[in-house]
């Protein structure tokens, strides 16, 4: 046989889609079988079929640094990435885990601080935390829970453990892309969904919905939500559009809402009208002047003084993003041993915080093999691969930490696992990682599976969007009932 | 309904019934040139005047002659009336309306956008290729009505989509029913009532009422009974006055419609009385200036009432 599949040239990376000799693992054997029955040709043209739909789907994201061109077309690889449900059923657990723990303990932090007392987190982390809101001290949201929705980003090493990488719980965005990306796969490749075998994602707005209306101060009637948006040249327009489509939300803006009574108001044609609960996708800095940037025209003026009252819930609660946080990521385990009495099932990546003297100097002497991350970034900004790094580059990331230690953490490079990804007219092992999202009110809910980011240059292990990454569907894929 | 997502489906509304409007008329001129005898000229600058759009046109030309003028008219982002600006504001705006509007009106009207940014430039290469892409503009917008009427509960969006197509509608008319009364004709009665006949026949061909017009009024399109049937019908649905009928049926559906229900009402009556079949083509024009004016004032009185309700301030 001489098709694409059967070429597929593995690097030495643990592979999704393909194990031993090149064999098909037993939930990806189906989708090797497809893939081996399509010469190129058919192939590249379901692969422009996407294109076109995505063209005129219009799904896109924008790029910061492209002031002029507001969107660019979601890249989108056409080879899907597929994990066993027996592995997901563990992941699961693992991330509900986690995201409860993360809460018990962001709760604990704005109220008794019993963590600090007891010594299991360091006073002075918190103390020089950028996220961390005093305005929020006392404040207790319903369910105690401040983080409504999180994107825990996974990968996995050479051994085939998965990681977590990261939780990101102010404003994670990308699910959206996850419902495309599979309403794309269902159009172009009908074929392969007809086993029965792979399990569909579409909850999500539904899940969401009962998350955001369970945060409602008024029960018995339908609440009125809002889904809060920067605007159009947010990278996460087109998801704030299409969340709000979904659940049947407002899509507003700042300017569209206003605080009298201490009652959160939205501006319609016939008067003000109330408003129970707001999904907001404004980061806390910007989110209300009265408290946070004054000079923010993206808020809401008093809109913390109204939650603090009771008279609206806000997803996710202003100050949850104390919790998003790389040096704080790296006492997750100890806060699961301290709240919940249980070991981590998921593992962090070994982490080396450079605000403490020994693990500093490890990381200093060891740049050229560490991963260097500022506390506080997201989207890949300000990090450096310390194997890909010039020595200019590692120079200055020195300086950088010895200035500010408490900001930068550093972990070893791992070799994120890979998946055939079509570039050009041969399938190419590219890395990945995995963004599952949790949502947690009065339940807990996971997706099913999430969205899987890819680097589409060789080699690369940057996945983001934002630097030029791609995504793939992810399947789980049932492998008992078959 | 938030105040600020009535004004966007309000304008993208208003801006895709510009966009089709300008594309007929371009059309519709294109066509009358083609059977314009000797010694009858056709000013194209006398569209841009009509539309409103002469002085912006001087700025960025020296020149009124057919090439700039379409150009203009069609390609120009600096003309915000060109059906490429109209079409592209009009996608801005449904971006921040996908939760509000049908799934494929934002991919149709995409599918619009990338299809005119693909091939505005094309218009430039003869009238063949003008008329092509025009016609093009005004079936893809048919398109997206076709969407928005059997596909759109008839909710308060509804109404500000109705409410925005028609004011445009019936502000476009009435400079339709002004370019053909501005051309000049010969004196000789020989050529210029075969002259003119044609120059309404192709009018009322362009805006697809030539066969409503003739089971209505006959067969013979004299400049008169046209004008009379564009502004006055009943029945056709692009006429001001049927505009106008639409216009109070969407303010009885909203709520405190008083003022804007007024300024409707009092166009209506205006309207009846259209100094047709006058000599003076300087009457009829006058008038039509005073009936596009009043369009502002309900505009301007939707605005007020729907969309800066709570503004504090200045209006935008």
């Amino acid at each position: 046989m001489d098709t694409l599949i059967h070429q597929y040239v593995l690097q030495n990376t643990y592979d999704e889609l393909v194990g031993e000799g090149n064999q098909p693992r037993p939930a990806t054997r189906p989708l090797f079988d497809f893939l081996a029955s399509l010469d190129f040709s058919t192939l590249d043209a379901r692969r422009q079929a996407v294109e076109a739909a995505i063209l005129t789907m219009g799904i896109t994201f924008t790029v910061y640094s492209e002031a002029g061109n507001i969107d660019r077309a979601w890249p989108f690889d056409i080879i899907p990435r597929i994990i066993d449900r027996a592995e997901w059923i563990r992941i699961e657990a693992g991330l509900k885990q986690r995201l409860t723990a993360l809460n018990l303990f962001i709760d604990d932090l704005y109220n008794e601080q019993n963590i600090l007392k007891d010594g299991v987190f360091p006073k002075e982390v918190l103390k020089s935390s950028a996220n961390f809101r005093t305005q929020c001290l006392g404040i207790k949201p319903r369910f105690g829970v401040w983080a409504h929705v999180c994107g825990t980003d996974l990968v996995r090493d050479q051994d085939g453990t998965v990681y977590v990488l990261e939780d990101n719980l102010r404003v994670p965005s990308g699910v959206s892309y996850m419902l495309e990306n599979r309403q794309l796969m269902k159009r172009l490749f009908p074929e392969v969904f007809q086993s029965g075998t792979i399990l569909p994602v579409d909850d999500y707005p539904t899940q969401l919905y009962d998350t955001l209306a369970a945060l409602s101060p008024r029960a018995g009637v339908r609440p009125v939500i809002v889904i809060l948006t920067p605007g159009i040249y947010n990278s996460a327009y087109f998801e704030h559009c299409y969340l709000a489509q979904q659940m049947g939300a407002f899509l507003v803006e700042g300017s569209d809402l206003v605080v009298e009574n201490d009652c959160v108001y939205m501006k319609t044609i016939s008067g003000l009208r109330l408003v129970d609960v707001v999904y907001r996708r404004i980061d806390d800095d910007f989110l209300d002047p009265e408290v946070f940037r004054p000079d923010s025209m993206l808020g809401v003026r008093g809109l913390v003084r109204a939650w603090r009252k009771g008279n609206v819930g806000i997803a996710n609660a202003p100050g949850a993003g104390v919790a998003d946080d790389k040096v704080v990521y790296a006492f997750v385990p100890k806060m699961i041993r301290y709240y919940l009495g249980e070991d981590a099932i998921l593992p962090n990546v070994p982490s080396y915080l450079c605000m403490y003297d020994d693990q500093r100097e490890y990381v200093l002497s060891h740049l050229d093999q560490l991963v260097v991350k500022p506390a506080n970034e997201s989207g890949g900004y300000g990090m450096m691969i310390g194997p890909r790094a010039s020595p200019s580059e590692r120079e200055r990331f020195a300086g950088l930490i010895r200035s500010n230690p408490r900001n930068y953490m550093a972990q070893p490079t791992i070799s994120l696992s890979t998946a055939p990804t079509l570039v050009g007219k041969r399938l190419v092992p590219r890395h990945l990682d995995l963004r599952p999202f949790i949502l947690q009110s009065e339940k807990i809910y996971v997706t099913t599976g999430g969205l899987t980011r890819v680097a589409m240059r060789e080699g690369s292990l940057v996945v983001n969007s934002s630097q030029g990454g791609g995504s793939k569907d992810t399947w789980i894929v049932d492998t008992e009932g078959t | 309904m938030l105040s600020r997502v009535a004004e966007r489906l309000y304008w993208m509304s208003r801006y895709l019934e510009r966009a089709d409007n300008t594309a007929r008329l371009i059309n519709s001129i294109t066509q009358v040139l083609l059977d314009l005898p000797l010694g009858v000229k056709f000013g194209w600058d006398i569209l841009i005047k009509i539309l409103g759009l002469d002085d912006l046109f001087l700025q960025h030309h020296s020149k009124a002659n057919e090439n700039n003028i379409v150009h203009f008219l069609i390609q120009e982002e600096k003309n915000p009336g060109s059906v490429v600006s109209c079409i592209r504001l009009a996608r801005e705006n449904s971006r921040t309306l996908r939760e509000i509007l049908p799934t494929e009106f934002w991919e149709r009207v995409n599918g619009l956008y990338l299809y005119i940014q693909r091939n505005a430039s094309g218009a430039r290469h003869g009238r063949s290729q003008r008329y092509e892409i025009l016609s093009q503009v005004v079936e893809r917008r048919q398109s997206l009505v076709g969407l928005v009427t059997n596909s759109m509960s008839r909710d308060i969006a509804y109404q500000f989509i109705k409410l925005g197509q028609n004011l445009e509608r019936a502000d476009m008319m009435t400079r339709t029913v002004d370019v053909n009364s501005e051309v000049l004709l010969p004196e000789d009665p020989i050529i210029a009532v075969p002259t003119q006949e044609r120059l309404w026949m192709a009018t009322l061909t362009a805006i697809s009422a030539y066969q409503m017009y003739r089971r209505q009024v006959g067969v013979h399109v004299y400049g008169k009974e046209a004008a009379h049937f564009l502004l006055n019908d009943p029945h056709f649905p692009r006429t001001t006055s049927y505009c106008l009928g639409e216009i109070e049926g969407c303010l009885a559906v909203l709520p405190d419609h008083e003022i804007p229900m007024k300024l409707t009402r009092s166009t209506y009556r205006r309207l009846e009385l259209a100094p047709l079949g006058e000599k003076n083509s300087v009457t009829l024009h006058e008038y039509l200036d005073q009936i596009q004016e009043d369009l502002g004032a309900i505009h301007e009185a939707i605005s007020r009432q729907y969309f800066y309700l709570y503004q504090t301030g200045t209006t935008p």
